[in-house]
């Protein structure tokens, strides 16, 4: 991270970013290996004074942006500014990450074992998923521990809901996103050295003002409940996440759209880590960790009357790997996924390397 | 609050602050953590150490110990801290004065912060050798824990040699 020199006393800008290499390597035939330029990302942050800070996050996925191509974006990630009025109180606003489960607010690839993120948070938690409101953040005063974030944000879009891509196209991603149905998001999390608990929710409306799925502010809603933890004893580290997304009007979403999404998308992952150099290399601040984390979610969970769930987007992940961490900020990383469904459909196994910074 | 106090308060907060970034801790907020730390009707003086400005903490004829305040950066923004040691080099504790990145603000908790009691400049003082993180807050916990090694370091360095005593 880079500190330029104050243009006055107290302000001050700052750079720093983060970077993801992939390479992946699917078995069968005619599945050659593929190497991408993930991600590479700059942060950029200014304070303006004592207590008002602007924060962004602009990124580019898959190396290049070619209007011919439908691969690559730019996208600008996070922008927003910050007003500290207490400990316990920051005002928030502009396009914010909404603070549900743990990788889609701490994404950075050093924090997370694995190449790509696990699949859980691409899936039914549609990472980066980032929408523009206003809110309040800070600790509980008194709460030993407790912080919370809560956000009043556009809403996502019943249109753009799929069987398998859950609600993630829904998303307005900070470009003209609807305030047709204003949603609520908030997560409350409990502090310990070495561990981290959280409790995440969204609530909001999906119709976009499409009288057929109803009119009223909180007309075709979603409501998601999530719950994280991670946890570090001496070489161990363990971390999970759960999530259920209710959609009760997915029986006319589809009736309108025809795009199969599930009334209920529902599941989560548990990992364990251990770091092999806590005991080969006791005095060494690297660490090595080899992991397993498990993936079980239903895209289709429940499904309204009448329609039959695709038990391929029952989907059963297993991955084994390794991560290097020369410092806590960088990573190289090893790993083999076993992607597995209910239906044993398209069933794949996954060689992966990846190369991960932050700073 | 003694008008001494404040104005030697108020002599370390003028002063040029680690970090290469100017950022001050309200007086009331360090007037009230070194009444933590010190207990009520003490003395503080301002000394001048190298670029530092370290405070010395007494009540009568007896020494209390010694603090200064920092700012190291978190992820972007400074995060203004104090360290107070005892006259035995001892960490007596570390208050983190202002807080102001958008997450991470749990390296504030006492839960957090009493992995540092005790501490000397010869103690590992660094992330998973001796101080555990915070998951969630790595950016910030790496941030102080390194501010608070440096600045330990160099108390206890001035306290032997005599510049502060």
């Amino acid at each position: 991270m880079l500190v330029f020199s104050p243009l006055t006393a107290q302000e001050h800008t700052t750079i720093g970013g983060y970077g993801d290499l992939q390479y992946t390597n699917p078995t069968g035939p005619n599945t050659p290996g593929v190497a991408n330029v993930k991600r590479f990302v700059i942060y950029l942050a200014h304070g303006f004074n004592d207590r008002l800070s602007l924060h962004s996050e602009l990124e580019v996925e898959d190396a290049k942006v070619e209007s011919s191509d439908p691969v690559g974006e730019l996208e600008v990630e996070q922008v927003f500014l910050d007003y500290r009025l207490t400990d316990w109180l920051t005002l928030r606003s502009g396009l914010v990450l909404v603070p549900v489960g743990i990788i889609n607010e701490t994404h950075e690839p050093p924090t997370f074992n694995g190449v790509a993120r696990p699949s859980f948070d691409q899936d039914v938690i549609p990472t980066t998923w980032r929408e523009i409101g206003i809110g309040a953040a800070g600790t509980i005063p008194g709460g030993n521990g407790l912080s919370y974030r809560v956000y009043l944000v556009n809403g996502v879009r019943a249109e753009g809901f799929s069987a398998d891509g859950g609600i993630r196209e829904g998303s307005g991603e900070g470009q003209n996103a609807s305030f047709a149905n204003p949603s609520f998001t908030g997560r409350l999390e409990w502090v310990r050295p070495g561990l981290t608990v959280g409790g995440a929710f969204w609530y909001g409306g999906t119709a976009n003002g499409d009288p057929t799925l109803g009119t009223g502010t909180f007309a075709a809603p979603i409501a998601l409940l999530a719950l994280d933890a991670r946890y570090d004893i001496g070489a161990a580290s363990f971390r999970g996440e759960v999530a259920n997304i209710s959609i009760s009007d997915a029986g006319a979403i589809n009736d309108r759209y025809g795009n199969g999404i599930g009334s209920r998308l529902a599941g989560g992952y548990v990992e364990g880590a251990y770091n092999v150099l806590h005991h080969l290399a006791p005095a060494s601040s690297q660490k090595l960790n080899a992991f397993l984390r498990y993936e079980r979610y239903d895209m289709q969970a429940s499904v309204p009357d009448g329609m039959t769930p695709d038990s391929s987007l029952a989907r059963r992940i297993t991955t084994v790997g390794l991560t290097y961490k020369p410092t806590w900020n960088t990573s190289f990383k090893a790993d083999y996924q076993l992607q597995r469904n209910v239906a044993g459909v398209g069933e794949h196994d996954v060689l992966s390397l990846g190369v991960g910074f932050q700073f | 609050m003694t008008r001494a106090l404040l104005a030697a308060l108020a002599l370390a907060l003028g002063a040029a602050p680690r970090g290469g970034i100017a950022q001050a801790a309200p007086p009331a907020k360090l007037a009230a953590s070194i009444h933590r730390l010190f207990g009520p009707g003490v003395r503080v003086d301002s000394i001048r150490v190298d670029s530092a400005t370290v405070l010395r903490v007494s009540r009568g004829d007896s020494l209390l110990g010694f603090a200064e305040v920092g700012n190291v950066i978190g992820k972007d923004q400074p995060i203004t801290f104090l360290v107070a040691i005892g006259p035995d080099d001892r960490l007596k504790d570390l208050d983190i004065l202002v807080y102001r990145e958008p997450r991470g603000g749990e390296v504030a908790y006492e839960a957090w912060r009493k992995q540092f009691r005790g501490k000397t400049a010869a103690d590992s003082v660094r992330v998973d050798k001796g101080i555990r993180s915070i998951s969630g807050a790595t950016i910030s916990v790496h941030a102080v824990t390194a501010g608070v090694r440096r600045m330990l370091a160099d108390l206890t360095t001035w306290h032997r040699a005599g510049a502060i005593r």
